[in-house]
């Protein structure tokens, strides 16, 4: 009988698959007795199942290292570590002695001990952390049990299915296979949701009661973007969801060509990848993007535990312009913070503290070799800077005089280089207010939505308190957007708008209308989005969104739009097609 | 023995990544490594991921790091060191 979970999406998308259950962790574990004789040899099974665990932990973190980055497999050293704890190892083996018992329930015992003193912590974050001494409890018990971790044989369409995948279990995963990722927990920032966003498949999460219901092998379709997980769907279901599958990004060769995508009245339109880890590289030749709108550098600092060299940012720069190709790549400058490079006291306020373009300017030979390693690149392919968080047209300015001085340095050193242009971001209040003369001076816009939401509406986008004052589609926001795209086409310097908003078909056609041509967006979002933009015509697009910038409120806005695109293209947008305001949740 | 005094500078405090490099670095030299809550309310083994978690401490937590043994000058100059970069870390920013 079809059953429908509610729970929280954590990505976007459909996904039609059959069940695969992850097990983590709650095995039957008995006690048993031990001869005075077999102690010895229990003690040694118990040695011997470390190794093993220790072995299957380093092969994971080499392996979530390289398709993850490094960012996420820091865990598995903290698990190794675990592994070698003798907190963990001589309690157990203690415990094996005294109570002449099986290392299994030994190493229970002592590990629920461990989790029972973590579970008194009383800093949320800290005391979550308990998930690592269960995930590495759970290993010892599974490598215990004789059986490596059998390799997991995926099916072309597995939907995982878990209580709470954890982390070892989710980087065991065979990534291109897997379909959708459900939990029956977790939350917007989990290992699961971040896996899911990275590798851009539909994941649920809180989904309580699901794993204990599910069955490896059941039909079940997950949909991210509604929040929902539906079991044994009936046929009546399973055919409306294959109809929005069907409408889904469609990854057939054609329909990633590299060619110009053009509205119906032949406005074209460019569609640019945002990447940030390695193992996103993939998705950018895959979805057809052309070329790379935003480069967040920034994962370089995590990567290299600090401020990468000028050599290791050259490698990683080249690389990046060879995956751009002709359409070039946009390198935003480090978008840290203070805390990055000083032991200063926290700022009482990141948000509007040190960092941007101000933390490049105050720290300026990083600036400086993070604009050579850009200059070299850019003599192997096309590569321009984009300033973060731009707040004054002095710091334009500053920053090109800084990278021609660099240049010249190159040129007197005998050192190739390429041309390499120079974007402001547009993300905070002034410099939208200040679009004209910025735009006289830059070289080319970014419009970073996600920000410019932020400090414009003045709501923080981690404070869940105020997450229903986060509206991308407040007039403010968008007579912001109009503004800064009308000042750039009077300039005559093109405009890349690469915030998240533009990955929703329908925030991409009001995109579209208030006058952009070139957007950039998570590279498996691309599909979607072109067939979108492929079925409209600019025209239309450009009545609505003027029409929803003379609005009053967000709400005004959400139901104009969505009115008006069901009108204008019920094809593309049927009634339940657009996304549902932000407060429905 | 010598003694230092520290402060939990990093947003996420002493979590599994911070608390995994302080035992790395710890567990490079020979002298025994101990850290106290400066308020005396508990205390960790350096070189133990499981007793370094324990601790709890969250960013703002006074410690009292103490090292005893033939290199405990460097051991202790050494995971000063780390606290006061708070540990490499940054708030992420996307």
């Amino acid at each position: 009988m079809e059953r429908r979970w509610r729970g929280l999406g954590v990505s976007t998308g459909i996904a039609i698959g059959r069940v695969l259950r992850i097990h983590s962790g709650a095995h039957y574990i008995y006690r048993a007795v031990l001869d005075e004789a077999d102690v010895e040899k229990e003690l040694r099974r118990f040695r011997a199942a470390v190794r093993l665990a220790r072995r299957q932990l380093l092969a994971i973190k080499g392996r979530a290292e390289r398709e993850l980055g490094p960012e996420h497999a820091y865990i598995f050293d903290a698990h190794l570590l675990m592994l070698e704890d003798s907190k963990l190892l001589e309690e157990v083996e203690a415990y094996i002695k005294r109570e002449r018992v099986n290392a299994e329930w030994a190493v229970k015992v002592v590990g629920d001990r461990l989790l029972a003193i973590y579970a008194e912590i009383k800093d949320e974050y800290l005391r979550e952390r308990g998930s690592d001494i269960e995930d590495v409890v759970r290993r010892l018990l599974v490598a215990l049990s004789g059986a490596g971790e059998r390799a997991r044989k995926l099916t072309e369409d597995a939907i995982i299915v878990a209580e709470d995948l954890l982390p070892s279990a989710a980087a065991e995963l065979d990534f291109a296979r897997v379909r959708a990722l459900v939990a029956d927990v977790g939350g917007w920032t989990s290992h699961t949701a971040i896996i899911a966003r990275g590798l851009g498949i539909p994941a649920v999460v809180g989904v309580r009661d699901l794993y204990r219901r599910a069955r490896t092998g059941d039909l079940i379709i997950v949909d991210a973007s509604r929040h929902e997980v539906i079991l044994h769907p009936t046929e009546t279901t399973l055919e409306r969801y294959q109809q929005l599958v069907a409408r889904q990004p469609d990854l057939s060769p054609l329909d990633v060509s590299n060619e110009p995508l053009l509205t119906l009245d032949g406005a074209e339109i460019t569609l640019r990848a945002n990447l940030e880890l390695p193992a996103e590289y993939e998705g950018v030749r895959r979805y057809g993007a052309q070329g790379i709108g935003l480069y967040r550098s920034e994962f370089l600092w995590s990567r290299h535990n600090g401020q990468p060299t000028e050599e290791e940012q050259y490698a990683v720069y080249v690389e990046i312009a060879e995956l751009a190709g002709p359409y070039g790549a946009m390198v935003r400058l480090f978008d840290v913070g203070g805390d990055k490079i000083k032991a200063r006291g926290a700022e009482r306020n990141p948000a509007l503290g040190l960092r941007g373009i101000r933390f490049c300017l105050r720290h300026e030979e990083i600036l400086r070799t993070q604009m050579r390693a850009v200059l070299r690149a850019a003599a192997r392919g096309h590569l321009n800077v984009v300033l973060p968080m731009v707040s004054d047209l002095v710091e334009i300015r500053r920053a090109r005089a800084i990278l021609e001085e660099e240049r010249q340095r190159l040129q007197r050193e005998g050192k190739a280089f390429g041309p390499v242009r120079l974007g402001a971001m547009i993300e905070v209040p002034s410099a939208v207010l200040m679009a004209e003369k910025l735009a006289s001076e830059a070289d080319f816009f970014s419009l970073g939505t996600n920000d410019l939401v932020q400090y414009l509406l003045a709501v923080d986008r981690s404070n869940d308190q105020v997450a229903e004052w986060f509206r991308s589609l407040h007039p403010a926001v968008l007579r912001s957007i109009h503004r800064t795209l009308e000042a750039a086409r009077a300039a005559s310097i093109p405009a890349v708008v690469c915030g998240e908003m533009a990955a929703t078909p329908a925030y991409a056609v009001v995109l579209v209308g208030l006058g952009a041509r070139d957007l950039s967006m998570t590279a498996s979002s691309i599909p979607r989005v072109r067939r979108t933009l492929r079925h409209i015509e600019v025209r239309r697009a450009r009545e609505i969104a003027l029409e929803s910038v003379g609005c009053a409120t967000a709400d005004e806005v959400e139901e104009l739009i969505r009115q008006r695109l069901a009108e204008a293209w019920p094809e593309l947008f049927p009634p339940n097609a657009l996304p549902a305001p932000k407060n429905a949740q | 023995m010598v003694e230092r005094r520290v402060t939990v500078k990093n947003r996420l405090g002493l979590h599994a990544r911070a608390a995994a490099q302080l035992v790395r670095t710890a567990s490079e030299f020979q002298s025994i490594v101990r850290l106290e809550r400066a308020d005396g309310s508990a205390a960790a083994d350096a070189k133990s991921i499981l007793s370094v978690l324990m601790l709890a401490a969250c960013c703002g937590t006074e410690l009292r790091i103490m090292a005893d043994g033939v290199d405990e000058e460097r051991a202790i100059s050494a995971l000063e060191a780390l606290f006061q970069t708070g540990f490499g870390e940054s708030d992420p920013q996307v």
